[in-house]
């Protein structure tokens, strides 16, 4: 958490996290230019940098992709997710030195605009196999680029979280036209079994995550406590949660955290203000709720961020009776006081 | 920390046991992804021709200019003996813009003596000069002399693929096919010859210069046909070492298939 904007908030995970960043760039990089110089020496220089960092992205988009569903998942990768934006935007430059080489190579030095004719030198927009592909790659570098340049706590604050989160989820967008892009563009004419294998095992390994994930949390929107005659939501015993831990119920349309701590349980809404990540998936540390996704804290009795930063979640009222816990469904405002329940 | 207990903040610099196997498990299963990928990618490549461009160095071609009808120099290589360079300008364009100059100076230029300093693009018996610098072309020697012979070879059928000489003799590599069809499309519409590589073992040439049916330059017209396999049909000139078939675009058909020039 920070009070103030940095460019980056450098700490030791970080750090290790960047360092394997470029280990892994700069490996990939190495042996596919060793490997081109022995196998295509009549290759040019300026082919080797579009095809080595093209595929090096789309390998990279991969690995971001599945982070998110395994985190999900399993809780014990959720340092992948901690600066997965730091992955995101190498991702985006290796991109970006693919798009500006061909743009440069094939677009550059002829009678019209450089990104004029992107769209217009191949016009076979009713063919598929003759589909001007490099129009679907333009365009999500265009997606990368913004997710890229916006990917810092700033824009997050300042186009409000919602908004963010939004532009971010138009990767999916961007891994669907980058497909398109190379399968209807290079494996057209560089044909082979193993390069099409990999990315179409990425591509079945990417969704099947996605859909467990979505199958795990469907559970918990899947749940129907019944309702009592104050009409508070009957949701289970009080110990079914763990200590410092919590349970997550959908209640209404919104999911809500149900915590038990010091022998007291309080319930705030699930989605942090940070990234919207998954309070009740967090844990009570030092007295308050803790994000597994950034460190975000709340105290959990008023929903509000210790000062002096200042998030605030809504807050739930709870009742125990005869060890079952009961959670009024209607939220209260974000950042009101509730006084927790013993138990 | 217990394996239930266990909970990370990046921030804090303790990292439960749990969580690093997992870390570890992940990072070296990316890092094989990366090397598995780089194996792939970097293997299964399409060898790329010997064509050359000698972009870094530049020659200076002495011969008799003509054009039949795209800029040619013919250069004696030794007694009775001729090459045919084709002139290409700079980046996707033709020659015409670099020869204007000297054009407005000295009337046509057909059949007289020209030194050109440039670039050669050289492949499988064909040779090409890009001129960079209209400053760069001198008259070497003004009297005309007479324009090559031209031998009429018949109507042909040919299947190929169409593509811009400049990239496809040396330029870029691959300069042909889907990846390539953008460029060509800019490279032929700025005035580089359209070029027709053929597929057939058996045809008379592997590379023959398209022009329309009265022998005049194409290049607009021809752009949706480029970079894909197709089959044309014209009459076919031998000019020494270059082949020329005259076609009507609007005969040219479309092949629905992989190019086989690849």
């Amino acid at each position: 958490m920070g009070l103030d904007y940095k460019l980056v908030l450098w700490n030791k995970h970080k750090k290790t996290y960047d360092k394997l960043i470029a280990l892994g760039m700069v490996v990939y990089l190495v042996l596919f230019v060793m490997l081109t110089l022995v196998f295509n020496p009549e290759g040019t220089a300026e082919t080797m940098i579009i095809r080595a960092f093209g595929s090096l992205a789309i390998l990279m988009l991969h690995i971001i992709l599945i982070i998110g569903p395994l985190s999900r998942l399993n809780p014990s990768f959720l340092p992948l997710l901690y600066n997965r934006r730091h992955l995101g935007v190498s991702m985006f430059l290796a991109a970006l030195i693919h798009g500006a080489f061909s743009i440069i190579q094939f677009h550059t030095l002829g009678n019209v605009n450089p990104i004029y004719s992107i769209f217009t030198s191949n016009m076979d927009y009713g063919s598929l196999t003759n589909f001007p592909f490099q129009v679907l790659g333009f365009l999500a570098l265009l997606i990368l680029f913004f997710m890229a340049s916006t990917s810092h706590d700033f824009f997050l604050k300042n186009l409000s979280p919602s908004v963010w989160k939004g532009l971010h989820m138009m990767v999916y967008l961007a891994y669907a036209l980058i497909l398109l892009h190379v399968f209807l563009g290079a494996f057209q004419q560089e044909t082979s079994m193993a390069t099409t294998g990999i990315l179409v095992i990425g591509f079945f390994l990417v969704a099947g995550l996605h859909i467990r994930a979505a199958l795990k949390e469907s559970k918990v929107d899947a749940f129907k406590g019944e309702i009592d005659a104050n009409g508070w939501l009957k949701v289970c015993l009080v110990d079914e949660i763990d200590e410092n831990r919590a349970k997550i119920f959908t209640v209404g349309r919104e999911r809500v955290a149900i915590f038990k701590y010091d022998g007291k349980l309080s319930a705030i809404h699930n989605v942090c203000k940070h990234q919207g990540g998954p309070l009740g998936e967090g844990k009570i540390v030092d007295g308050c709720v803790t994000c597994p996704w950034h460190g975000y804290q709340y105290l959990p009795h008023n929903g509000q961020s210790p000062p002096p930063f200042t998030e605030k979640v809504a807050t739930y009222e709870l009742r125990l009776e005869s060890g079952m816990v009961y959670v009024n469904p209607r939220g209260l405002d974000e950042g009101t006081e509730v006084e927790p329940v013993k138990c | 920390m217990g394996d239930k207990d266990e909970f990370y903040i990046g921030y804090v610099d303790s990292v439960g046991k749990n969580t690093r196997k997992s870390i570890k498990v992940f990072v070296l299963g990316a890092l094989g992804t990366l090397i598995l990928g780089a194996f792939l990618f970097g293997f299964f490549q399409r060898p790329a021709s010997n064509s050359s461009f000698d972009f870094d160095t530049a020659t200076k071609v002495s011969g008799v200019y003509h054009e039949m009808p795209y800029p040619m120099l013919r250069v004696a290589l030794e007694k009775d003996v001729h090459k045919n360079i084709l002139l290409l300008g700079f980046g996707k364009f033709g020659a015409n813009p670099y020869l204007k100059d000297i054009c407005k100076k000295e009337g046509t230029l057909e059949g007289m003596q020209l030194t050109i300093e440039g670039n050669l693009i050289y492949y499988n018996g064909k040779t090409l000069l890009q001129i960079d610098d209209s400053q760069k072309i001198s008259l070497t020697n003004s009297s005309k002399k007479n324009p090559i012979s031209k031998e009429a070879l018949g109507k042909k059928i040919l299947e190929g693929e169409i593509v811009d000489p400049k990239c496809y003799f040396g330029v870029m590599k691959p300069g042909y096919g889907k990846i390539h069809r953008s460029c060509a499309s800019l490279c032929i519409s700025g005035g580089i010859p359209p070029v027709l590589v053929t597929s057939d073992e058996n045809a008379i040439s592997d590379y023959f210069l398209l022009t329309d049916l009265k022998g005049n330059p194409l290049h607009k017209d021809i752009l949706p046909y480029i970079g894909q396999p197709s089959q044309l049909q014209g009459e076919v000139e031998k000019l020494e070492d270059w082949h020329v078939l005259r076609i009507d675009v609007t005969e040219i058909e479309k092949l629905n298939k992989e190019s086989s020039i690849y």
